[in-house]
């Protein structure tokens, strides 16, 4: 269908729009404010996606809140406490498409807590995945070999020369980098072999040698005395690594179910650009796939997403504590994801009970202050002139929609609009019921 | 495959014009049973119960005479004295006594050595394969109940034709692509939280919104948003249909058993009250976890099994005195069993082949099948001899009256586990 996908999208006659600059923000990080999508409106294209890629200095305030709520988690030792740093991070961090990177590997590096049992280290692979963020894989992936909360989580001191375990080599193939089929079972026990004595001590990464196999392995054909590292470096040489990155990048900022033409260019740009993000989450987020219809609207949002996001558009001081319980409701706990498979997303993400549960998050935030003060409805109508129910209709689907609704859709909502009292009463209405719609599940 | 199942949909058109009475004769009973069933109200009701983690099958229906037995769980096999002896040579474990009370009313049928061929020791592959009943390859597109909820007219037409109750996702054997089945994590919570402003104003919001979800149809054959959205639709409309429908039918039941207080008695008793309330939900699925017992398993095993027996009896008792019995099948299901011989650590590994319980008044009581023998062993594994497709093809041919060989996409001889 399109020549190359990732070559860049061009902006028709109007040029660079409102709804573009809505949908690039949405999908570079989690939510946008309306203040936001005006700014990008008027920076353009380029200066946009400049401004996500390029690290931007903190404000001083978001300095020192993240140190309070860092330090509070590290001397309470509590999972709680860590995913409230986070959460403030994601929602107030300057650098959002960082964080939304940080959760990326997060998710494919899945670690819990809940068997490693330390904040400290949590937080310390965390901040390995903020530094890589938009850096290089290829690091991130031998990082992880030797990441203490890792080496914890995947059995790595059970790992020895007599005995070998082969948690963290099977996982290393099937869920860090190659993906089931790219491999045989005598290549994850080979490898287990490379990573024998890969142990942590007092926490931190320690090479047990008298624990180490210096035999010979065979891994994916290459045969020699491998270690860890050459074992990694095995995998990141395999066509169906790129690949499996490019998959992985694809379905969380593009598409659920991406082509082959699709996953080949990202796969190649991954290549060419040498497994260093930054690039090619440039390429990828300024193509013709990217703004193409069939990505637009195409998403199930995770429930960071939809929370975060919402509270973006429309809670300008969401509160953490209810925050958290409601994403461990929607089933998106920080730090536990349920397996080493992390949040499998998508269509997974939505059953009766959860969209229940998405329902009424919309009913409580706009309803009281649970989750913090609503922007201020009436000043908002002033400043939009939002006077007729059509136009507090358009306004309100424009940020917090993705794709125009049907006309079945915008006829109920505006005859919702139309019977409603006050303006401010009819806003809030009409907010509670967008937010409860199915197309509000979509970005 | 299409011949069979127009020749299907056929019967269950006549079928759904008789209704089902609890005070018919026997006889007339056993022939509407032959000819069908579909969910509707005053229809048959499978209760699936997964027993997650892979259950111990040999601590369950135990070989008490055999040696093998005694020899390979120097601190886990049960005593000859202490079995619950239903045949010369197996007997159910001491916690499962409300079960064998209904196996001695002959309720209950025990299907011996079941399992598939080349067993997959991974909770996750192996719980897959039971929920897909496809063991050759990896196709999770669509569970077993959820292909046979498609083969249902009134299912694909809306409704609640199947619930799964206290799981936190719905369960992959419900998955359907073309019918929604509703989870209910907690009954409780079960509600859609009214909107701001007044009474008038919410109940205008929700019309509105029951209204915008019930627009899915044909837009979600195009793929890419139109099909996400379609689904969301789909899922929504399904949600609200149950929430209405739950709490219209939840009012009038009054239990008639004693429940106990664990967390399997208390979803069952939920679906007493459904099916009590004549919801028309023909499956419902309840899970029970904690079955992986790697080290300390007996305290955990007996709990669980408890826990199994003491909320399966609670129910059919409840749904007894509800005059329901002669409409629920219990089947009980586990993703694997455990090694014959114990750990070092006074559990049991995962292991394969392992037993499956058929509990109500349809079954046919007995003990199915000959226990696996203990010495002839695969990795350290009983063999099975019977598919669990062989079972599934039971439930759903004698028990629920779908055709089996769609769903489980050929023919298996079904086990003689339900009366016709």
């Amino acid at each position: 269908m399109l020549d190359n996908p990732l070559a860049p999208h061009a902006f028709g006659v109007g040029g660079w729009s409102w709804r573009d600059a809505a949908h690039l923000l949405r999908r570079a990080q989690y939510g946008v404010s309306p203040d936001e999508i005006e700014r990008a409106t008027q920076a353009g294209p380029v200066a946009t996606i400049d401004r996500l890629i390029r690290p931007q200095a903190e404000s001083a305030e978001f300095t020192s809140a993240e140190a309070l709520l860092r330090q509070t988690a590290l001397d309470t030792g509590s999972t709680a406490n860590l995913q409230a740093w986070w959460l403030y991070r994601l929602g107030h961090s300057a650098n959002p498409l960082t964080e939304k990177m940080t959760f990326f590997w997060h998710n494919l590096f899945a670690t819990s807590n809940e068997k490693v049992k330390d904040v400290a280290l949590m937080l310390a692979q965390n901040d390995l995945f903020r530094a890589q963020a938009l850096g290089n894989y290829a690091g991130l992936l031998h990082a992880m070999a030797r990441d203490p909360a890792m080496l914890i989580w995947l059995d790595g001191n059970a790992n020895r020369r007599r005995h070998p375990n082969e948690n963290f080599a099977r996982e290393v193939m099937e869920l860090f980098s190659l993906g089931v089929g790219n491999y045989t079972e005598k290549d994850i026990q080979e490898a287990a072999r490379g990573f024998t004595g890969w142990h942590m001590r007092e926490g931190v990464f320690w090479f047990n040698a008298s624990q180490h196999d210096t035999g010979d392995k065979t891994v994916l054909g290459v045969k020699g005395n491998l270690d860890g590292d050459s074992v990694i470096d095995i995998c990141l040489k395999q066509a169906a690594c790129p690949r499996f990155i490019a998959m992985r990048l694809l379905k969380t900022f593009v598409m659920p179910e991406p082509g082959e033409a699709a996953l080949a260019a990202v796969s190649a740009s991954i290549r060419r650009n040498g497994f260093v993000m930054g690039p090619v989450l440039r390429e990828l987020l300024t193509s013709r796939l990217f703004f193409s219809g069939e990505a637009r609207g195409s998403l199930i949002k995770s429930p960071l997403d939809l929370v975060l996001g919402t509270q973006r558009a429309l809670v300008p001081a969401p509160r953490l504590e209810p925050t958290i319980s409601r994403l461990s409701a929607l089933g998106q706990d920080l730090f536990l994801p349920p397996t080493v498979k992390g949040w499998e997303g998508g269509r997974l993400w939505i059953s009766s009970t959860t969209y229940l549960l998405r329902a009424n998050f919309a009913a409580e935030l706009t309803k009281g202050d649970l989750y913090g003060q609503l922007i201020d409805l009436e000043a908002e109508a002033r400043r939009h002139q939002l006077q007729t129910p059509g136009e507090a209709t358009r306004y309100y689907c424009d940020l917090l929609l993705a794709s125009e609704p049907a006309q079945a859709v915008r006829v109920r909502l505006e005859a919702f609009a139309s019977s409603a009292g006050s303006q401010a009463v009819r806003d809030r209405g009409l907010i509670h019921l967008i937010l409860a719609l199915p197309e509000q599940q979509l970005m | 495959m299409s011949a069979n199942r127009r020749i299907f949909l056929g019967r269950c058109g006549t079928a759904g014009a008789i209704s089902v009475g609890v005070s018919l004769p026997g006889i007339w009973r056993g022939a509407i049973r032959a000819a069908g069933n579909q969910a509707k109200p005053g229809g048959r009701v499978l209760v699936v119960v997964e027993m997650a983690g892979g259950n111990d099958g040999l601590n369950t229906v135990i070989p008490f005479t055999d040696d093998a037995y005694h020899k390979a769980r120097p601190t886990l096999a049960v005593g000859k004295d202490r079995v619950l002896k239903v045949t010369g040579q197996v007997g159910l474990h001491p916690r499962l006594a409300e079960i064998r009370a209904l196996f001695d009313d002959g309720q209950v049928a025990v299907v011996q050595g079941v399992g598939y061929p080349r067993p997959d020791r991974s909770h996750f592959r192996s719980m897959d394969i039971w929920h897909t009943a496809r063991p050759e390859k990896v196709d999770l597109r669509d569970g077993w109940l959820g292909r046979a909820l498609e083969l249902d007219p009134r299912a694909l037409g809306g409704g609640v034709p199947a619930l799964a109750l206290g799981t936190e996702k719905l369960p992959l054997a419900l998955l359907s692509s073309r019918v929604n089945v509703p989870n209910v994590q907690s009954m409780d919570a079960y509600k859609l939280v009214a909107g701001p402003g007044d009474s008038s104003t919410q109940a205008r919001s929700r019309q509105t919104l029951r209204e915008a979800v019930a627009l899915h149809g044909a837009s979600g054959s195009e793929g890419g948003a139109a099909s996400e959205l379609d689904f969301l639709r789909r899922t929504a409309d399904v949600t609200l249909t149950s929430v209405d429908r739950l709490g219209e039918v939840a009012k009038a039941y009054k239990p008639g058993a004693t429940y106990p207080g664990t967390g399997l008695a208390q979803r069952l008793q939920v679906v007493a009250q459904l099916i009590a309330g004549n919801l028309g939900t023909q499956i419902f699925y309840v899970s029970l976890g904690g079955f992986d017992t790697h080290s300390r398993q007996q305290p955990a095993h007996e709990g669980l099994l408890g826990e199994l027996s003491g909320a399966v009896g609670a129910f059919l008792k409840d749904l007894k005195s509800h005059g329901l019995a002669d409409r629920v099948m219990v089947a009980t299901f586990s993703e694997f069993g455990r090694r014959l011989a114990e750990n070092g650590s006074l559990g049991t590994d995962h292991g394969a082949a392992s037993q499956m319980f058929c509990i109500g008044a349809g079954a046919r009581g007995g003990v199915l099948g000959a226990h696996p023998s203990l010495t002839d062993l695969v990795d350290g594994d009983p063999k099975h001899h019977t598919d669990f497709r062989q079972v599934y093809a039971a439930l759903l041919e004698k028990w629920l009256g779908y055709p089996s060989e769609p769903v489980l996409g050929k023919g298996f001889k079904p086990v003689d586990c339900v009366k016709v």
